[in-house]
């Protein structure tokens, strides 16, 4: 029987720190995507507090702390990040594994923004775009989730397929902010 | 060109996709003509339209915007399925 | 007055004093046997063979703004007749003939180069289908070289062959094909036109069309009323507006495509080179600038300018093809606004009004079919049948499904070309 290894997206390339920035791969247990089916919101946000700690979040928000996260991910969808979806929850949303299907790394220092402003279309000063927020929207040309969980830290996410291509442009981006300081 | 979407509120115009003039589907007995009507031709107005788009890059929703094909301005967005019935893609 | 050597000769020893206008700046007639209402490329073209080959004079072209102004002066001039499918393929054919007697028909300098089209391929299947595209064109008569990587590399050195993506199999090589410089062919028509006897009308927008009886009587103008016994619509980019006019809704969305040009640089580009799984292509004017393009905004506009997401991917693709133009400064881009059929080809027919003819459609590859769209458009309206090399441009062929001329392959719907 062939024995074979798992890697992580992002194995391999990371971590690497550029001037102020460091960048490294998170690698939660598990991540689930939770669509509350019609007219079950509440019941569903009810049942993820008492399975997870955290409620449902709003659009463009993001619920819960570092080890156990929900992360708004689309109209009508979030995606639970660390634990194992609680199976009581599927009885109010759709639950669909996503473990291995995303790259996820974090970007840290002072002046994030400042790389993340070359790569991403949405502003994500520290002013309109606070802790706890999140958007989906693109990095370069690869669609992508971006929540900030710092003062000066976002979480980044693309297909994992693309993860060679997300620390390519995030270092491009970190060495070129970082010749500029 | 932003596009305020009625979810993530503005964004950039390449998170979007462009569908066409939101237009009344016509039912499958309709004939030819309505069809022809439906799918081919077109006001195509130099000014304001309602168009289908959606929000490819962002919450995936899909919008009828309300345009200036002239100056590019956006004046309004509203959810498709808030309009369910009147417009369709 | 005739242009010759002998006459900028003569002209440079007596102080350039003998010039003349190029076209006469007359009132509007009371009536016309024929308005063609559009000032462009093609109207102008309409109407100079309407003149050359009918001998139909007693015609005017109503142009809203000035002669060049709108898509004939925003194009990227390429000229080339390198199309697979039948309808296509003869039409353009005859559009290059005309192209290479142009010049003298004209005498008129519309520096028409041949210096060669390239449409590069990248797979296995892209060369299928070149070597299929090939046989086409020199099935209709034009010329067609099939170039292996090699081939292409002597050509074009300055490629990158090895891009991860799109790595260089070869290309299809279409020596006639070339550019011209667009303001001097509408120029070069409207002073043919006008040397016939052809009145153009400039700053004369038509607000409305007369019909009785399903028959046309003339067009309202902002230069007054107009009576004619024909009209011809040629108003690409804004054929929706003018068709309205007569109660017609038309299979046309107006979009956006925009070109680039950078400062002038010594010459370096010496054939049209076309990269169309990047979308981009690329040519070098004799001024020197590099002039290319990319696909359209894919939103209906009538801004004559896009937006920057289009703009950086153009250029992205341009640097993936080529890294060498990475260091050449754009000064300036613009916007052509496009008639897009749902077919992604256009539209050269009567209407359900008498009298009243339509030619539209042309999607982005309008400038190279002005000499064959006006040929047979003037066929189409001085004798009222098709010209052989345009039968198949029908108005009607959305609704039917029949004669649909759909040469990328991606479906006969709008948004999709």
């Amino acid at each position: 029987m062939l024995e074979l290894t798992a890697k992580s997206p992002c194995s391999g390339l990371l971590p690497m720190t550029i001037g102020p920035f460091t960048l490294t791969e998170m690698t939660p247990l598990a991540m689930t995507s939770i669509a509350p089916r019609k007219g079950q919101e509440s019941a569903l946000s009810d049942a993820l507090k008492a399975a997870h700690g955290m409620a449902f979040p709003a659009p463009g928000r993001a619920t819960g702390k570092a080890e156990a996260r929900a992360v708004w991910f689309g109209r009508g969808v979030a995606l639970l990040i660390g634990p194992t979806a609680d199976a009581a929850l599927a009885e109010h949303a759709a639950l669909t594994d996503q473990s291995d299907a995303w790259a996820v790394v974090r970007l840290e220092g002072q002046g994030a923004e400042d790389v993340l402003a070359r790569l991403v279309p949405v502003d994500l000063r520290a002013a309109v775009f606070k802790r706890g927020h999140t958007a989906r929207t693109q990095l370069m040309h690869m669609s992508a989730s971006v929540t900030r969980v710092g003062d000066r830290a976002f979480q980044i996410m693309v297909f994992r397929s693309m993860a060679a291509t997300l620390v390519h442009d995030l270092e491009t981006a970190m060495r070129s902010i970082a010749a500029r300081s | 060109m932003r596009i305020t979407c009625p979810i993530c509120g503005a964004r950039d115009r390449r998170e979007f996709y462009y569908q066409g003039a939101a237009l009344t589907r016509p039912g499958p007995d309709d004939g030819a003509q309505a069809w022809d009507d439906y799918v081919h031709l077109r006001d195509n107005p130099a000014g304001i339209t309602r168009e289908l788009w959606q929000h490819e890059a962002g919450c995936a929703a899909w919008i009828v915007v309300t345009r200036d094909t002239v100056t590019h301005a956006v004046h309004g967005a509203e959810l498709a399925t808030d309009l369910a019935g009147e417009v369709q893609s | 007055m005739r242009f010759s050597g002998l006459r900028i000769l003569k002209e440079g020893l007596t102080g350039n004093k003998g010039w003349t206008p190029h076209w006469r700046d007359p009132d509007p007639k009371e009536e016309y046997d024929i308005v063609i209402i559009g000032g462009g490329g093609h109207g102008l073209a309409t109407a100079y063979y309407l003149a050359r080959d009918h001998g139909l004079t007693n015609i005017a072209v109503l142009e809203r703004g000035y002669i060049g102004g709108g898509n004939v002066g925003r194009n990227t001039t390429i000229v080339r007749a390198n199309y697979n499918m039948p309808g296509n393929s003869e039409f353009y054919s005859h559009s290059l003939r005309l192209w290479e007697g142009l010049e003298d028909d004209l005498n008129y300098n519309v520096m028409h180069s041949q210096r060669g089209v390239i449409n590069l391929f990248h797979s296995d299947g892209q060369r299928d289908y070149a070597a299929r595209r090939a046989n086409s064109m020199i099935q209709q008569g034009d010329d067609a070289i099939l170039l292996d990587r090699e081939g292409v590399r002597e050509k074009v050195p300055y490629l990158d062959f090895d891009n991860a993506r799109f790595p260089i199999y070869g290309g299809l090589y279409h020596p006639r094909g070339g550019t011209a410089r667009h303001d001097a062919v509408a120029w070069g028509f409207a002073r043919g036109a006008d040397q016939r006897g052809v009145d153009l009308l400039q700053n004369c927008e038509v607000t409305g069309i007369d019909i009785e009886n399903g028959q046309v009587r003339g067009v309202q103008t902002s230069r007054g009323a107009i009576r004619a016994k024909k009209v011809g619509i040629v108003v690409a980019g804004r054929s929706g507006q003018v068709a309205a006019m007569a109660g017609m809704r038309l299979p046309i969305e107006s979009h956006i495509l925009q070109a680039f040009v950078t400062e002038g640089l010594k010459p370096c580009i010496d054939q049209v080179v076309t990269f169309g799984m990047g979308h981009f292509y690329i040519s070098q004017s004799d001024k020197g600038g590099l002039v290319f393009g990319g696909d359209l905004d894919f939103y209906a506009s009538y801004a004559s300018r896009g937006n920057l997401p289009m703009a950086e991917h153009v250029m992205e693709a341009g640097m993936a093809l080529m890294p060498m133009i990475g260091k050449a400064r754009v000064l300036r881009s613009w916007g052509g606004i496009m008639d897009m059929s749902p077919d992604g080809s256009p539209i050269i027919d009567r209407t359900p009004v008498d009298g009243l003819f339509l030619n539209c459609g042309w999607c982005y590859g309008g400038f190279k079919a002005v000499p064959g769209s006006g040929s047979v458009f003037a066929h189409l309206m001085a004798t009222g049948r098709y010209h052989d090399a345009a039968t198949r441009f029908r108005l009607d062929r959305f609704r039917d499904g029949y004669g649909l001329m759909d040469e990328e392959g991606t479906g006969s719907q709008h948004n999709l070309h």
